[in-house]
């Protein structure tokens, strides 16, 4: 809305200046009106219009309001067109406002801000020597270039032949205009000499356009100082004129480029997020240091970690840097620095851009730290489970030695005691004796098939082949066991192949009513395939405690247990058991 | 013969048991290396071997005793244990011991079948089809 203001205004300003040259009451040579108008509406026109697109696309710039000014200042020249005193007096006054905003425009660029104490002194320069200058120049009562001819002030290029004579007034304001630009022409060349490869990338456009404006106007007031032939002037003036056209366009490309940096923050952060970013190994680092020099164009940058709990920074290496040596931004999480960038002292003219960029870093910094602590939980999870299953398995054999040591073995030395007490007794003791006998014989049977089920001694002893032919002899259904891996895996996948079969089969007998099952444990990959298949009604709950056990039990070992249970088609159990 | 077994409490019971039932017991062990002590010195003809003893297993003595030269004769092994014989899988049968029987089931009759009869070994290992 604001901009389409603009631009109405800019056009009726134009159409202004067009009138008051024509009709402003000066004599204007025929074939100077339409150059004159072209360049002049050419030149306020591009400021007004890039500086809109400038502000649209770097609000956080003053440049592109800059740029605008500029343009209507370009404009309100044209009031001294108007032969009447004060259009005059307010022509001469506006016609300096147009140095003053192109000095603060190239010396504040591209920001648009004033950052040093330099700027600030060279900007309030040119204001002063402006429109104060030219008030003085007024009271003094200078009415110089007022009558019969082109426009006063410079506004029409001609040669003024033989005729200009400058007085000291003159030649002493001509002297002050060129020490200023000259100035401008210094300090700009200073903050691009200290600048670094991206801040360069940003400035080196507008730069070169307004230098070339600034050494074009140089030589053509100095000149007019050296009284050199007055047509290189003109040529000069009309030279400074074309190229004024054409610098919005040179600035505003400054103003793009510092914001495609900004986006390049976007990629960095998309990049370090990205799958190639290498989380976790140990390119990272470097990966996330090129990255981050790419996007600051500062090929010297370097990432440093802080040591948790001190002051100290260590490169990736681990090796102590100093931090104080070079322009360092710090990546923080909770106001405490994690770590910190060393980069060109020049990107310190971008703090927007070194910040979003460490803020970029710290973020894939802080995924990566949440990478490597979720790792290091996940092993940690990992390796508490299988030594929870390591220990139940230990618990379980303590038991079952415990059982055939102990109460096994007494429960044997009574059922002798028993047997020998038969010998020697009458026939009603005997009777006694022999039903004794034959609980006692029942209990053991029923503890020892106890102390099996808590751990099966012959898993150990022998292996889960012979385990496994000795579980499907005593199932109380035909099992058939058609593979079994002849080498023996690891105890802990043994254990697990074993209670999967075993747990398999209890379900199958006791549940499922199957009338036969097949068992095969193949190898699979680096690991074993142990598979239970019985003909049973189905219908097995995945989630019911025994196989939710195994389940985790599998998993335990870093193996998967799937349970295909249709009603009615049988039960199919299979689990991948690796062996690493 | 001789008893090799780490409980006394069995020894005694086995010993005085085998004896009733005509048995000459001749000795006892507590385990491995007694055991093969006793064997040298003693000469038993039968050695009634718990499977489960404090240094080497009744698998391993019955083993050494086998292929011992010192010992004239070597005797006939018959292995005990208060585990199934099922639980100890093909063990039993490739070992060089004459036969097996559960504790709880020891007698004079049980062990004089194991030593009259090497049917005992033949019983067959089937897979699938369990009784």
């Amino acid at each position: 809305m604001t901009a389409r203001l603009v631009s109405v205004a800019a056009v009726l300003a134009g159409v202004a200046a067009s009138l008051a040259l024509v009709r402003g009451g000066y004599t204007v040579p025929d074939e100077l009106v339409a150059p004159t108008l072209v360049l002049s509406l050419a030149v306020a026109w591009s400021f007004v219009g890039v500086g809109l697109v400038a502000r649209r696309r770097r609000p956080d710039s003053r440049t592109g309001v800059l740029m605008v000014v500029f343009g209507f200042a370009w404009l309100a020249r044209f009031v001294v067109a108007v032969d009447t005193t004060p259009a005059f007096v307010a022509g001469v006054l506006l016609g300096s406002v147009a140095l003053s905003v192109f000095v603060q425009l190239l010396v504040t660029f591209p920001t648009g801000r004033t950052e040093s104490t330099a700027q600030r002194v060279l900007v309030g320069v040119g204001w002063l020597l402006s429109v104060p200058l030219d008030a003085v120049f007024l009271a003094v009562g200078a009415q110089r270039g007022r009558g019969d001819g082109p426009p006063p002030n410079g506004l029409v290029i001609t040669p003024s032949g033989g005729e200009f004579r400058p007085d000291v007034v003159d030649l002493t304001v001509q002297a002050v205009v060129v020490v200023l630009l000259m100035s401008v022409l210094v300090s700009v060349w200073l903050r691009w000499r200290a600048s670094g490869p991206a801040a360069r990338r940003a400035l080196t456009p507008g730069l070169v356009g307004g230098t070339i404006v600034v050494g074009t106007l140089l030589v053509e007031r100095t000149a007019i100082l050296l009284l050199l032939p007055p047509s290189a002037g003109v040529w000069l003036a009309w030279s400074a004129q074309v190229v004024l056209v054409v610098w919005p366009a040179a600035l505003l490309l400054g103003l793009l480029r510092s914001r495609l940096d900004r986006s390049g923050v976007g990629r960095l952060v998309v990049e370090l997020g990205g799958a190639g970013a290498g989380v976790g190994t140990d390119t990272a680092p470097e990966h996330l240091r090129s990255v981050v020099a790419r996007t600051l164009h500062d090929p010297t940058v370097e990432l440093v970690h802080r040591l948790p709990g001190t002051e100290d920074y260590v490169d990736p290496a681990g090796a102590r840097v100093e931090v104080g040596s070079r322009a360092v931004t710090f990546l923080e999480r909770d106001g405490e620095p994690i770590a910190a960038l060393l980069h060109d002292p020049a990107l310190t003219a971008e703090p927007d851009l070194v910040e979003a960029v460490a803020a970029g870093a710290g973020l894939a910094l802080e995924n990566e730290r949440l990478h490597a602590e979720v790792r290091h939980q996940l092993r940690e999870v990992r390796a508490s489970r299988a030594r929870l299953v390591e220990a139940a398995d230990a618990a379980r054999r303590r038991v079952e030695r415990d059982l055939h040591d102990g109460a096994q073995q007494r429960l044997v030395a009574v059922g002798l005691a028993l047997r020998l007490a038969r010998n020697e007794s009458s026939d009603q003791l005997d009777a006694l004796l022999a039903e004794a006998a034959d609980e006692l014989t029942a209990a053991l049977a029923e503890l020892r098939e106890l102390a099996r089920g808590i751990y099966p001694p012959l898993l150990t002893d022998g292996g889960l082949a012979p385990a496994l032919l000795s579980l499907a002899e005593r199932a109380p259904l035909p099992v058939v066991l058609t593979d079994v891996p002849a080498d023996r895996p690891p105890e802990t996948v043994e254990r697990t192949c074993y209670f999967v079969v075993s747990e398999a089969l209890t379900n199958a007998a006791k549940h499922a009513a199957a009338t036969k099952v097949e068992v095969s444990v193949v190898p699979e990959g680096d690991g074993l395939r142990v598979e239970v298949v019985d003909d049973g009604l189905g219908g097995a709950d995945a989630d019911g405690s025994g196989l939710r056990g195994l389940a985790d039990r599998v998993a335990a070992l870093g193996g998967s247990l799937r349970v295909e249970s249709p009603a009615g088609r049988g039960t199919r159990v299979t689990a991948s058991v690796p062996c690493g | 013969m001789l008893i090799v077994d780490d409980h006394a409490s069995f020894r005694s019971l086995a010993r005085r048991l085998l004896v009733a039932d005509g048995f000459d017991v001749v000795g006892e062990a507590g385990d491995a290396a007694d055991a093969f002590e006793a064997v040298r010195a003693l000469a038993p003809d039968v050695v009634l071997l718990d499977i489960r003893l404090p240094d080497l297993d009744g698998f391993g003595v019955a083993e050494v005793l086998a292929g011992d030269d010192a010992v004239d004769g070597a005797p006939v092994v018959v292995l005990v244990s208060s585990r199934a014989r099922h639980d100890y899988g093909p063990r039993v049968d490739s070992s060089p011991a004459r036969g097996f029987i559960a504790k709880d089931d020891l007698s004079g009759e049980a062990l004089r079948r194991v030593l009259g009869d090497g049917a005992d070994r033949s019983s067959t290992r089937q897979v699938g089809g369990a009784p």
